[in-house]
């Protein structure tokens, strides 16, 4: 840590010697740190997706710190995270043991023109509406779509901008997840962003390979509409299946937010989502409310919670330990970002 | 100790005074920056020409909406930093309305309609729009983001009094003159 932060000062005065002599970007440096406190109305941890994962504790999210740095059409990212979301929970952990940090993102960028670039190293996914950061995200709990998908892709990509409509991308890259190829450079993928009117974003995308529980196939749209300046709405619709009947999964969440004051948003998300069939097993399939408030502060967002997941297949626990069809939290995360 | 004192109070007064400007209000209740500029001897056919010449070089973020033979009215926008020495990030972006005219001589513009988008960082590390729908700057907010809010507002003017500086001078610069280039100065070792 003390080696990571003497480097960014050393960066940060090396940039501010060479700006004397040549017109570059400055570094940028920001980042985020986020703590929270978790309640499971079973009194244990039950509802399985990423993150806040402990039980009546005040914990730990990560502290993130990113570097960005442009010089004439050439730029750099570099993206780590400290703490348990940023460590192990991130996948993968850059240690053998939990006591590490995590990459999120390193990559090298070049516009070769205005309308074209190209992307090579370690990146946050083009797939789905959550991400790792919870800056990014306006729950602090997330998805089983989240949870369930790929987290980030190291690859090689090219992006071509029509307009400020119509984008498309399309790159090869490693398996999910990891730095180091396990299977070679083995999925392609492709991103195609439309802009329809003013405020609405959609972006469909493919990835097609090596992932999660073998090779297969996401299909994912990524959507949102700032239909007025006080209410948005998002959609994340996404279908994978594993070759040779290894199951996948299927879901789709929308996400409803209403700015109530000029420092409060209110938001739900309902989520759909299924598991595939395994060898004749039938997944199981869940349903999931959430309902969040922001309240921002300067660079502080205040995030209470409240969360309701069911499942058909009992795959929670009640509080005396029995099977239940029910799980239920209250959180209220606390982030701040600089 | 006496300079030391000086320079103190001098950067406390530069302080002070930095913290008092701030945009004047317009008729309609907007903010609005309005100058008008004694330009000798300047026709006003070139002073249009020089105001489209500094708009063409702001073309990635100025685009011309309208003009005719003595005004131009345009749409543009302005980065907000959050910068500290030599770093730092872009945290939103000013969009504005500006209108130039001119005549013989002198030349006048104003900008004001100006909105404030936030920024936020995406799954790349970059920091992008949060909206397409901008706030109006002088909006009155709650007390939660007043003091985010006076922040925006103070680098929002940095930012329109820098470009309004820079508009000043390119109108004041004959282009057509060409710059006579020094040839790059060499040194000898050979001689002491």
């Amino acid at each position: 840590m003390k080696k990571f932060l003497t480097a960014v000062f050393t960066m940060a005065s090396t940039t501010c010697a060479f700006a004397q002599e040549t017109p570059t970007s400055p570094l940028e440096i920001s980042g985020s740190v986020d703590t929270y406190f978790k309640y499971d109305f079973a009194k244990k941890p039950n509802i399985k997706t990423s993150f806040a994962s402990d039980h009546n504790s005040v914990s730990l999210g990560m502290i993130d710190l990113v570097l960005k740095k442009k010089t004439g059409k050439a730029s750099f990212v570099g993206e780590l995270s400290f703490g348990p979301r940023g460590q192990a929970q991130s996948i993968p952990n850059a240690a053998e043991d939990v006591s590490s940090f995590h990459i999120q993102n390193l990559y090298v960028n070049y516009d070769f023109t205005d309308k074209f670039s190209m992307t090579a190293g370690y990146m946050g996914t083009f797939i789905g509406y959550e991400v790792i950061s919870p800056v990014g995200n306006f729950n602090y709990s997330t998805s089983y779509l989240f949870t369930n998908g790929p987290f980030q892709n190291a690859g090689i990509k090219a992006t071509y901008k029509f307009s400020d409509k119509v984008s498309l991308m399309a790159g090869l890259f490693n398996d999910w997840n990891v730095y180091t190829a396990t299977r070679g450079v083995s999925s392609v993928g492709g991103q195609l962003m439309i802009a329809p009117v003013e405020g609405w974003t959609a972006y469909l995308n493919v990835l097609s390979g090596a992932g999660g529980g073998g090779y297969g196939t996401i299909e994912d749209l990524t959507t949102s509409y700032q239909i007025t300046s006080k209410f948005k709405l998002g959609l994340n619709a996404a279908n994978y299946d594993i070759d040779n009947d290894g199951g996948g999964y299927a879901g789709a969440a929308l996400y409803p937010q209403l700015a109530v004051a000029d420092a409060v948003t209110l938001g739900l998300r309902g989520e759909y989502f299924k598991y595939k069939e395994v060898a004749g097993v039938a997944g199981d399939k869940y349903t999931a409310v959430t309902f969040t408030a922001n309240i921002k502060s300067g660079g502080l967002t205040f995030i209470p919670e409240v969360r309701l997941d069911h499942s058909g297949n009992k795959p929670f626990v009640k509080e005396n330990g029995m099977a239940a069809p029910n799980a239920g939290q209250f959180s209220l995360a606390a982030v701040y970002a600089f | 100790m006496k300079y030391g004192l000086l320079l103190i109070i001098t950067l406390f007064s530069i302080t002070l005074f930095a913290q008092q400007k701030q945009f004047a209000t317009a008729d309609d209740g907007k903010f609005i920056y309005y100058k008008v500029i004694d330009s000798q001897k300047i026709s006003k056919d070139v002073l249009l020409k020089r105001a489209q010449d500094f708009v063409a070089t702001q073309k990635k973020t100025i685009q011309t909406e309208s003009q005719t033979d003595s005004s131009i009215v345009a749409k543009g926008k302005l980065i907000i930093d959050k910068t500290v020495l030599v770093v730092g990030h872009p945290s939103g972006e000013i969009m504005y309305n500006l209108t130039f005219e001119a005549r013989d001589n002198k030349y006048r513009f104003w900008l004001t309609d100006f909105k404030f988008i936030p920024y936020q960082r995406d799954r790349y590390g970059n920091f992008v729009a949060v909206t397409n729908i901008g706030s109006p700057l002088e909006k009155k907010v709650d007390k939660l983001t007043a003091g985010e809010w006076k922040d925006i507002q103070a680098a929002a003017y940095l930012k329109v009094a820098k470009l309004v500086e820079s508009l000043k001078k390119f109108l004041a610069t004959d282009a057509t003159v060409k710059k006579t280039s020094k040839p790059a100065e060499t040194i000898s070792t050979k001689k002491w």
